[in-house]
């Protein structure tokens, strides 16, 4: 009996240890984000973010953070919109990366990217990240541990962020068909991990008083009617708006020969500019999202938007 | 999933533990058992059938055997003096005739998944067209450990016969023998007798227990995640493109990679004992700080001790007391005299020894090269004994002098680093353009003028690299001076014994290379 209590305290002392460390490496996390891998960044990024500061977010894949700019968005509507989106972001990573952003914020609306939904990395992957997301989420020392790193590295330089968006300013066109929406009854199967988290998605949302909105950016290469029906569907049955792209590029004036990044992967800038211009329309015709320009509080933000206009100025799409 | 992975530590462990000892103390190894096919189906799939034919077949064997040696005993208990001979003869060519045929097939699968590519394949080459037919190759898919248990099942079967052990009865402790999920990847090779006892036991779980095997746990993962993981990124950018690289960066590279395998082996034999001891199962230990050792021979009784202690046991002890080995020491006495005599017998015994020992860690003429390596240079070895004994006399140099203790040292390292050149090299041609470089392009400078840092280790990550070893070497001169770690550190005050604990609890969590930027490196043995 001795000999448990002494086991527990030493339990109690580790994770009391763990949670001093995850506290510290939080503080060096913010200050030294260049030196954090890209896929923990986003939640470096996003903590990093002043408090109550951003009213949408976009959340999903590389999908995501390809198709909205949140500076676009800003000059456009004034909405404050943060991209936190990751290479290929599975539906665990997902849920986490809004559970960070919460902390600090109250976006009115959650914007998610459903790439995301159909990635299904099998059932030991998806254990271990259902193991390991949450670990990293109440002891962020695991997410961030290789800050250390920077001592001895320094601090890494960041590229030119836009609130989780880079200006991609590269062509390389897609050529395949264009008419890859095909109507069919067919629909592909929604791996039942994502319904799991979504169900926590929705419940996370509703919980901070956030509006869940699902669009499919536009991408043939990731997109097709089978997955459309499906999503068509779940968005019945979870009673969620869901806005398809796919079916309305040429609405949007997405040119498949200009304005993709990769053979119909991802959007180019120009692409990406396209499609914020509709979801800031759809945006205000839908949802009473604030405009914070003229707001003292977000006055970094014009700054970053005029830097992003200057660059924009200076890019040559090749 | 792999002994490293958060599955394994986090779910699939603490599950067992839970299930072990919340079942009734009969039923605890059928729990093991049932974690341990679990455990194998995870990583195989359907290829499981050859661990279960495996296990009903050597549990045959083993009962076939018993019961011949059970036979012979009757038949000897009612027979006349002058015939007892002639029974034990009968019994004894039965006995070797149902231990041939039960390794004969054992060794025949192992053989057919593992070489029948590499044999097709040179067959093929050598004689080309020349044949009136050409083996294709197959997509063979070899179950995960089978390297391991089969030896462990042959070494079962032959301390059945030699009568060292009485078969098992019962199918489900053999089968746990031959299943054991935490040693069924990368072993240590364990003997029915050394393991059976604490396997079978059932006995219920003890905090010191778990305690002791979680901090091994956590010993063997600072050695794989923290050393070992960082190190395979330089390393495998030298090797898989060595033709841009200097001597010296070659140089760097097999010093690497032997240090790589060490705390990777080492680390993941932590890991797999300090997983038996949570259930109270000891396993033999695989290293005995090898580097040591002071010549080929004694790195050898240092590193992976279970295969060498297999090899000695089944094929080196056998084959020197074998028939043609007895007749050459007749012959080579009357003929040689003693000295060639002595080399005769040990190049008979030690040959199939290393190229088993080669051909064990897979189908490639480089591994077959660096069972032939150590061959020979343990031969030397034993040749050159009474003339290096005639030196140091000559020179007045002790056998314990510090000074000849570091040279010998030096040469062993020199030795190992070589071999592990051609061991881990993409082929024999690679490992010899590799050697030859170090030679003809040494350049020096390129390990000092940051090129070192283009291989994708950065500073911060040969700091930690450095930092490691040296916490590793500390601990492997400790335990070289005779002292037991953790029994010295149980001695300690527990402010300083759990401070040291969580020393390297956080060490592992914090320097460890996982999460982003690091991609997970399989285990080398498994591979094997």
């Amino acid at each position: 009996m001795k000999k448990r209590k002494k086991i527990i305290l030493a339990l109690i002392i580790f994770i009391a240890l763990l949670w001093i460390c995850s506290a510290g490496i939080q503080i060096v996390a913010r200050n030294v984000k260049g030196a954090i891998n890209e896929r923990s960044r986003v939640f470096a990024s996003v903590s990093s973010e002043p408090e109550k500061t951003i009213d949408l977010l976009v959340a999903g894949d590389s999908e995501s953070y390809t198709s909205i700019s949140p500076m676009d968005l800003w000059n456009q509507t004034g909405i404050a919109a943060y991209d936190c989106g990751q290479p290929a972001q599975r539906i665990q990573e997902t849920y986490y990366v809004l559970k960070t952003a919460f902390q600090k914020q109250s976006p009115k609306l959650v914007l998610l990217e459903t790439n995301t939904m159909f990635r299904n990395p099998g059932f030991l992957t998806n254990l271990q990240l259902s193991l390991t997301e949450p670990l990293n989420y109440h002891f962020p020392i695991f997410r961030y541990h290789n800050a250390w790193k920077a001592l001895f590295d320094g601090p890494g330089g960041l590229k030119s962020g836009y609130m989780g968006f880079e200006i991609r300013d590269k062509t390389v066109s897609y050529e395949g068909d264009e008419n890859y929406m095909k109507e069919t009854k067919d629909k592909t199967e929604i791996p039942e991990v994502t319904r799991i988290y979504m169900d926590k998605i929705r419940n996370l949302c509703r919980k901070n008083g956030a509006d869940l909105l699902l669009f499919s950016a536009p991408s043939p290469v990731n997109y097709n009617y089978k997955k459309y029906n499906a999503l068509k569907e779940y968005a019945e049955e979870a009673d969620l708006p869901y806005v398809d792209l796919n079916l309305r590029y040429r609405d949007i004036g997405i040119d498949w020969k200009k304005d993709s990044y990769d053979k119909g992967d991802h959007l180019n800038i120009d692409g990406a500019r396209k499609v914020t211009e509709f979801m800031a329309k759809y945006l205000t015709d839908n949802y009473q999202l604030p405009d914070r320009r003229e707001d003292g509080r977000w006055k970094e933000w014009n700054e970053l938007a005029e830097s992003y206009f200057k660059e924009l100025e200076q890019c040559v799409i090749l | 999933m792999a002994y490293q992975s958060l599955v394994y530590g986090f779910v699939f462990l603490p599950l067992c533990l839970l299930v072990y000892q919340i079942a009734p103390q009969k039923w605890r190894r059928r729990v093991l058992l049932a974690f341990s096919y679990l455990f194998f189906w995870l990583l195989s799939g359907k290829l499981i059938v050859y661990l279960l034919g495996t296990t009903v077949f050597v549990h045959c064997i083993g009962i076939w055997l018993e019961w011949l040696r059970s036979e012979q005993k009757t038949a000897l208990a009612s027979a006349e003096r002058c015939e007892k001979k002639r029974i034990k003869g009968i019994y004894q060519k039965k006995s070797r005739r149902v231990l041939a045929f039960g390794v004969l097939l054992l060794i025949g699968i192992l053989a057919y998944l593992k070489y029948y590519n590499f044999f097709a394949g040179n067959l093929n080459g050598i004689f080309g067209s020349a044949l009136p037919f050409t083996l294709e190759e197959k997509n063979i898919l070899m179950p995960v450990g089978i390297s391991f248990y089969t030896l462990q099942a042959i070494g079962y079967l032959a301390d059945v016969y030699w009568g060292k052990i009485r078969a098992e009865e019962k199918l489900e402790n053999t089968a746990l023998f031959l299943a054991f999920f935490p040693q069924i990847m990368e072993g240590p090779i364990c003997r029915y007798s050394d393991t059976a006892g604490t396997l079978y036991s059932g006995k219920s779980l003890e905090i010191d227990n778990l305690t002791e095997g979680y901090i091994r746990i956590f010993w063997g993962l600072f050695k794989k995640k923290v050393i070992a993981d960082r190190l395979a990124i330089g390393v495998d950018a030298i090797f898989g493109n060595y033709t841009s690289y200097s001597g010296a960066m070659t140089v760097f590279a097999a010093a690497a990679y032997t240090v790589q395998l060490y705390m990777e082996f080492s680390g993941c034999m932590d890991i797999i004992i300090g997983s038996g001891q949570l259930f109270g199962v000891k396993l033999p230990e695989n290293f005995r700080q090898p580097f040591a050792a002071q010549s080929a021979a004694e790195f050898w009784r240092r590193w992976h001790i279970t295969l060498g202690t297999w090899f000695k046991t089944y094929i080196f002890y056998p084959v020197s007391m074998s028939g043609p080995v007895k007749k050459w020491n007749q012959y080579g006495r009357k003929h040689f005299g003693k000295y060639i005599t002595m080399l005769g017998t040990s190049a008979m015994a030690l040959f199939p020894v290393w190229l088993c020992n080669g051909l064990w860690h897979g189908a490639r003429w480089s591994y077959i090269f660096y069972g032939m390596y150590y061959f020979t240079l343990i031969l030397l070895g034993i040749a050159a004994e009474p003339l290096r004994d005639r030196v140091l006399e000559l020179l007045h140099i002790g056998e314990k002098s510090a000074g000849l203790k570091v040279v010998r040292i030096a040469k062993t390292w020199l030795i190992i680093f070589t071999g592990e050149l051609f061991f881990r090299a993409d082929g024999l041609r690679a490992g010899i353009y590799m050697f030859r470089s170090i030679f003809r392009n040494f350049d020096l400078n390129s390990l000092f003028d940051g090129r070192l840092l283009e291989l994708g280790m950065s500073r911060a990550d040969l700091i930690a690299i450095a930092a490691g070893c040296v916490v590793v070497a500390i601990v492997g001169a400790v335990k070289e001076r005779g002292v037991h770690v953790r029994e010295a550190l149980g001695r300690k005050p527990v402010f300083i014994r759990w401070s040291i604990y969580y020393a390297l609890l956080l060490a592992v969590i914090v320097i460890a290379a996982y999460g982003d930027g690091y991609q997970a490196v399989d285990m080398i043995y498994a591979g094997f």
